[in-house]
């Protein structure tokens, strides 16, 4: 290029040159423009096969029902014991990934030594990196096991060892975003803390937690939706019997198996292979449900971070 | 906010500072950190137990490699962590590049011998040089004609790639494999490397050596390769996907004279193995029986565990990422240079920009397995691509890592500093010249390693295979894009549904050690070109 240009004949007309550029810059467009054009699609392939999948079954039943059985010729859809069994696996995870990763975000930024952290920061990422399919294969081989031995009984499939695992997969997010956003909080914040007598501890809970808390709400809410989203690990751990949320013993939910939407949706696509039926049609209806849920979580977690984010000169 | 709050109720009014809480709290946040790292490590040393089985062995042999190679090691890394970090650095590298280069030459391998085959590769190749001297000679003859030369760079390759390969693999006579294999692939290779050391360098005279030694080295395969036990074929890429960049950066580590103690490791490791190995069968002790061992890696599955084997996933995983390689990351790297580069702040088009930023942010979030009903109805329902095909694969899984893509790829861009923009448009550069000729070489490490993490992603995804009818076990290693295919993970899954306890803690384990340390060598790729292109200002 640099070796042509020199010979190059400044008086041409560059009429060919304008039209170039702007081919280049319409097509590089186009590319941009497709990421709108994937979710325009994903709304309407899910909302096109979960309407014929409503005209077979009616909403009412499917949003009401708590008996959800499918054959690959039909059964009885009503959405709920996934539903909870969706709800029970994200508040579990919560419980064990929400003070886990706030409390190594806290020791990442406040606490470590640059050494610390240069060792810190790289193995959570690698927690990050570990397939899904990993994490179902540790808690099915390895944690359920554990847990019967401890003395828990769970049952071969079961709820509990599936959250727990969801929420360890997690946590790196939680921790990162939440670091990232006590990072931003301005040093002289912290000075000036020191500087009325404060101890390290006072300024950690007292001044940095609650002036970063809108990036740390909005990392919950992201991590949230990841675990409402989470397929392999409730497919290989949690099993693939729905049953609905027993009220009367609430314990036995989490030691039994149970069918989160994800593992639904993954169930009736391989009970049906060949498409059409409302089995097979009733994975939309359930992926309709949870784009919807995940997709108002993450604008959610948007609107919260821009929101309650705190503005330093 | 909370300091405006709380001035009537500051911490230490009532009671005194308290260094047990404060020690208190920072332990507890330590242990939590800990807590989160230390439960996978552990359950990941399960599983590494589970794959390779030590404790089959001999306590000899145990004991000798022990001897041999981890006492060594551990002193050599004691050393290189108290006295030589710069050592210790180079040591890594040194470790890391040729076993990220073997796994690149697996690859390459499989690619060979699946996907294209060595004529089918030369015939691609002769096309595009064919297209190449066309163009180039439309250039010199018709200067001006910048529309028509873009109508020809577009149309003369697509049309030749159309018609040349079959003409030419119809030809009567044909170079022999190994030939082909030198002409189509260490030839090029050769080349790239001359240039890149001539650009390096800045000098003839090295490129034209760099070139000479790599084509020698590929060359001599023909000789040496049956001699050693290996067929030219496999030679000629160790040497061209292995040899060329560790002696690059051999070479450059004692250009540089800085850390040049740490060459030292890979060698003390390699030597450690070699006499582990000579002692224990000297004495006669019997290694471990690992389930994750080469017959695992080049068997196919079956369904008695000891038989078992991973090969037929490899190979879709491997065409898989051809795909995203060819679909997705073009597509994502030219949305990232539009968004940064292109993009308008204000006006009807700044809006429309604006809402494509804020959903490629929340398209990263939308569950995997919502990505794989997309693939479904997309691809399968709408394309009429057969399902569970590694075509159809590729695509779905390269929509999902498309945002990722995208982002990382806007990072690395917006990291190129504006005064090296505005000093090509200085020079009376055009929008895309300088897009082209100076912000993309710049931006490319920052890129490439964006794009080999996002590749790491989209090893592991499973739900959307599911979700797009890849079978549950492939026997035979899929040979076209258009077969229907099984990838690594997908193996994993068809696998933990086995009850019996060999498949469990065995053939399972051996598949997830196998995973992870693709993903692993991968993300270590990614960390040294990350470390060596990083600005240093």
């Amino acid at each position: 290029m640099s070796e042509r240009s020199i010979d190059v004949d400044l008086t041409r007309t560059s009429s060919g040159q304008v039209v170039k550029e702007r081919i280049y810059k319409w097509l590089l467009f186009g590319c941009a423009a497709l990421t709108v054009f994937v979710t325009a699609s994903i709304i309407v392939t899910l909302a096109a096969d979960a309407l014929t999948f409503f005209s077979m079954v009616s909403p009412v039943e499917f949003f009401t029902g708590t008996e959800w059985f499918v054959r690959g010729d039909g059964g009885t859809y009503g959405v709920w014991p996934l539903v909870t069994a969706t709800l029970i696996i994200t508040v579990v995870s919560a419980i064990v990934s929400v003070p886990t990763g706030v409390a190594a975000a806290v020791y990442l930024s406040e606490y470590a030594s640059d050494r610390m952290r240069s060792v810190l920061k790289p193995a959570l990422e690698v927690l990050a990196g570990i397939p899904t399919v990993v994490y179902g294969y540790l808690a099915l081989v390895y944690l359920t096991p554990a847990l019967q031995w401890v003395g828990i009984p769970v049952s071969t499939f079961n709820l509990l060892s599936a959250s727990i695992m969801v929420g360890i997969m997690i946590i790196p997010m939680v921790s990162s975003l939440s670091e990232d956003a006590m990072s931003s909080v301005p040093d002289s914040l912290r000075q000036a803390g020191y500087g009325m007598g404060a101890t390290k501890y006072e300024v950690s809970t007292g001044i940095v937690i609650p002036a970063a808390v809108s990036g740390i709400f909005s990392s919950f809410i992201l991590a949230l939706s990841r675990a409402i989203g989470e397929t392999m690990i409730v497919v290989m751990a949690a099993g693939l019997r729905p049953r609905m949320f027993n009220f009367a013993n609430p314990l036995d939910n989490l030691l039994s198996s149970g069918q989160p939407m994800t593992a639904g949706m993954v169930n009736a696509v391989t009970s049906d292979a060949t498409g059409g039926s409302a089995t097979y049609l009733s994975m939309f209806a359930l992926g309709l449900t949870l784009f919807t849920i995940t997709f108002a979580m993450n604008l959610a977690s948007d609107y919260v971070a821009a929101r309650y984010q705190e503005e330093y000169q | 906010m909370a300091t405006n709050q709380g001035t009537g109720e500051w911490y230490g009014t009532d009671e005194a500072v308290s260094r047990v809480r404060g020690q208190a709290f920072k332990t507890l946040c330590l242990g939590a950190t800990l807590l989160a790292l230390l439960a996978v490590f552990v359950l990941l040393l399960y599983v590494a137990n589970d794959a390779f089985r030590p404790l089959s062995a001999d306590i000899g042999w145990l004991l000798s490699f022990a001897a041999t190679v981890v006492l060594p090691v551990l002193a050599a890394v004691g050393y290189y962590y108290t006295r030589d970090t710069k050592a210790g650095e180079t040591a890594t590298i040194a470790l890391g590049l040729p076993v990220i280069c073997l796994l690149l030459a697996g690859g390459v391998f499989i690619t060979f011998e699946h996907i294209v085959s060595v004529y089918q590769w030369l015939s691609i190749l002769v096309s595009l040089g064919i297209a190449a001297a066309i163009v180039a000679a439309h250039n010199r003859v018709r200067a001006d004609a910048d529309l028509e030369r873009f109508a020809v760079i577009v149309g003369v390759p697509a049309l030749l790639l159309w018609y040349v390969p079959d003409v030419i693999l119809s030809l009567p006579v044909l170079p022999t494999q190994s030939l082909a294999l030198l002409g189509s692939f260490a030839v090029p290779i050769a080349l790239a490397t001359g240039w890149f050391v001539r650009r390096q360098r800045e000098s003839d005279r090295d490129g034209a050596i760099a070139a000479a030694v790599t084509i020698v080295g590929a060359a001599a395969g023909l000789g040496v390769a049956p001699v050693v036990g290996l067929s030219p074929f496999v030679w000629m890429l160790l040497v061209t996907i292995t040899g060329v960049p560790v002696g690059l950066y051999v070479e450059s580590v004692f250009r540089r004279g800085a850390g040049v103690s740490g060459l030292a490791f890979p060698v003390l490791v390699g030597g450690g193995i070699l006499m582990g190995v000579v002692i224990t069968n000297a004495l006669g002790f019997t290694g471990p029986n690992p389930w994750l061992d080469w017959g695992f890696l080049t068997s196919s599955p079956s369904r008695t565990p000891e038989d078992a084997g991973f090969y037929p996933p490899l190979v879709g995983s491997v065409m898989m990422l051809l795909v995203i390689v060819v679909s997705a990351f073009p597509v994502g790297v030219g949305a990232a240079i539009y968004l940064e580069e292109y993009a308008p702040k204000r006006g009807l088009l700044g809006r429309v920009v604006d809402l494509i930023e804020v959903n490629i942010g929340n398209l990263a979030g939308v569950p995997s397995v919502v990505y794989g009903v997309l693939g479904l109805a997309l691809f399968i329902r709408w394309g009429g691509l057969g399902s569970g095909t590694a075509l159809v694969g590729g695509f779905t899984i390269g929509l999902l890592i498309l945002p990722i893509v995208i982002i990382s790829s806007q990072e690395a861009i917006r990291a190129v500093p504006d005064s090296m923009r505005q000093a090509s448009y200085g020079m009376g550069a055009t929008k895309w010249q300088t897009t082209r000729n100076v912000v993309l070489p710049e931006a490319l490490p920052g890129i490439m390693t964006g794009n080999i993490l996002a590749m790491g992603r989209a090893i592991g995804e499973t739900a959307p295979l599911l979700i797009i009818g890849a079978p549950a076990v492939v026997r035979i290693a899929p040979a076209s894009f258009t077969n229907k295919f099984s990838a690594m993970p997908r193996q994993i899954y068809t696998w933990s549904s086995e009850i019996d306890v060999a498949f469990r803690h065995g053939v399972l384990a051996a598949g997830v050690v196998t995973l992870l340390v693709v993903l692993l060598l991968m993300n270590g790729a990614a960390i040294i070109i990350r470390n060596k292109y990083q600005r240093r200002d």
